[in-house]
């Protein structure tokens, strides 16, 4: 595998979880979730407690990372989304206090990894996650479990969101907020369960992001532009189409840098995080609804007669 | 069954409603008709505690509603149809009977999807197509299909007359008189198909500018040439059997 397809498929992993779970709390509660940010590192720094107080691998503590991140949703709904939203507040509102608690995070991150330092005598600030990994057929094994994780974390996401219940109330809500409530649908369940799901995924997309780049106390601000690239360039109004939109950011991310490297030097590195970004602006030139907006259906449909036409 | 007392409503700091009186006897049609911009959605808003209530009473089988959030009132058998989105366009035919019947028992969801496709076969055969495919009639029929799911005890019904060619809509009227008749549930129908509104109506309210105008028997005010034709666009035929000579200035334009 090259270089930078097995780092790409770990950092892109991530990002594509970081990217669906801003879309789905986008889609449900009209939130951007700047938070997604410090939430992500405290992914890392639940992988990076277990790992080093505990020992293992940092793959066994993903469902703690989970449950951990599935709380700074729900702190963050009680606390500031739900009091705004039932104030009617605006999507500027509503954007600014996830900015605000995720200073408040950041904050907390930070004493988090002083204690560290003062009572584990451990190196939080700067870490190199993929220390902790083992080799798999030659390769770091992250490249093959990290997606896999990933997969199988969306395929039971898509179950539930079309098979159950549940999840079918919850894209009725999101379609249409007034009618599901009268049918009896509860918002304010539906709100809670996404930021319970959209907290859990920002923070096991940032436990991914880690096992790629250097983790720090910063590491979500360093890569929230690309998050939310990932978000828009799926389109922001379909969660498969922000995790397509972070896949598709990480990988160019890796590649680009990769390639650009080999032919203009390695001071490209430097510019690495404008790739992707250019990626993104260079696709929403040409579809404008982002990567969800495209009519795959058609263009296939298109081809398909194409080639029939060619052979008749 | 329903009473408003006396209710000031709107959205936000706009005043729609003022000191509005309203009552809806049980196993009856109760029908709301007025001009555009009257306040006929914002009543029915009030009573879903979608709209601002200022002030005043919703009474509901002698529970007052104040405060009582949406969802709830769906489980205290209020069944609201909306005029516009009143169905689930990216979910199929069966998910939206399935949504609408999201209180009940999945037993109870299963006979009532059944029940509803029994009474309204066309969507039997579109039962797995997305409820955005479907034509206007067809997703007017859902919707109340999906009003009925809820076993409500009051229905509240919005304009669900409005962009239909006039065949479809007197089919989705007929479909509303036989709900009464046959099912017995209490209806509050908001209209702006007047006439036929009040022909198949019971009791009555003219609303103009967030006001009642006439509150009595739904075909005494078709007897009521003045404020048919200034409010309702229907104007009666001259001659001494002028009962039964009413014309609809615009019959397809007054859905508009």
């Amino acid at each position: 595998m090259a270089p930078w397809l097995s780092s790409g498929l770990v950092y892109a992993s991530g990002l594509a979880l970081t990217a669906g779970s801003i879309t789905l709390l986008y889609i449900v509660t009209r939130t951007f979730n700047f938070a997604v940010a410090s939430m992500a590192t405290i992914g890392f720094y639940v992988a990076y407690s277990g790992v080093t107080l505990y020992g293992g691998l940092p793959y066994l503590y993903y469902p703690l990372v989970l449950i951990i991140g599935a709380i700074t949703g729900v702190v963050c709904y009680y606390g500031l989304n739900r009091p705004l939203l039932y104030r009617k507040a605006a999507e500027t509102t509503l954007m600014m206090s996830t900015l605000g608690y995720d200073l408040i995070l950041l904050s907390v991150i930070q004493m988090y990894a002083d204690f560290l330092t003062h009572s584990y005598k451990l190196f939080p600030r700067r870490v190199t996650m993929s220390l902790f990994d083992f080799e798999l057929f030659g390769e770091r094994a992250a490249a093959f479990i990290l997606p896999i994780i990933a997969i199988a974390f969306l395929t039971i996401l898509h179950i539930f969101l079309t098979k159950t219940k549940f999840g079918i109330a919850m894209r009725a809500t999101i379609e249409n907020p007034t009618l599901a409530g009268a049918s009896g649908i509860n918002s304010d369940r539906v709100y809670l369960v996404s930021w319970i799901i959209s907290g859990g995924m920002a923070a096991l997309g940032g436990s991914f992001i880690a096992m790629a780049m250097t983790g720090t106390p910063v590491m979500g601000m360093f890569i929230i532009p690309l998050m939310f690239a990932g978000a828009i360039l799926g389109g922001l109004g379909n969660i498969y189409g922000g995790i397509l939109g972070g896949m598709v950011i990480g990988l160019t991310e890796f590649a680009g840098v990769f390639i650009l490297a080999q032919n203009f030097g390695p001071w490209v590195l430097g510019y690495r995080m404008g790739i992707p970004l250019f990626i993104m602006a260079a696709t929403l030139l040409v579809f404008p609804r982002g990567l969800s907006g495209i009519p795959l259906a058609k263009i296939i449909r298109n081809l398909f007669r194409r080639k029939r036409g060619a052979r008749a | 069954m329903l009473t408003v007392k006396n209710l000031n409503s709107g959205y936000g700091k706009l005043q729609v409603l003022y000191d509005l009186n309203i009552n809806v006897p049980e196993k009856e049609l109760t029908v709301i008709v007025g001009p555009n911009g009257a306040g006929k959605t914002t009543l029915l808003c009030s009573i879903m505690n979608i709209a601002n209530v200022f002030s005043g009473e919703i009474i509901f089988g002698g529970e007052p509603l104040a405060g009582v959030v949406t969802h709830k009132l769906a489980q205290k058998g209020i069944s609201y149809v909306p005029q516009m989105g009143n169905v689930f366009a990216d979910l199929t035919v069966l998910d939206n009977l399935h949504m609408a019947g999201y209180m009940l028992s999945k037993a109870e969801v299963n006979d009532k999807s059944e029940q509803m496709t029994e009474i309204f076969p066309v969507l039997k055969a579109f039962i797995y197509r997305l409820a955005g495919t479907l034509s206007g009639g067809e997703r007017r029929m859902l919707a109340i299909a999906m009003g009925l799911m809820k076993n409500p005890k009051l229905m509240l019904l919005d304009e669900l007359s409005t962009d239909l060619a006039p065949i479809i809509a007197e089919r989705v009227m007929v479909e509303i008189a036989r709900m009464r008749d046959e099912l017995g549930i209490t209806i509050l129908l908001v209209e702006q198909m007047a006439k036929r509104a009040l022909e198949i109506g019971d009791t009555a309210y003219l609303l103009v500018s967030g006001e009642v105008r006439y509150s009595g028997k739904a075909d005494s005010l078709l007897h009521e040439p003045e404020l048919c034709s200034m409010y309702l666009g229907i104007k009666q035929a001259s001659g001494k059997d002028a009962d039964t000579k009413l014309s609809v200035l615009g019959e397809g334009s007054e859905n508009s």
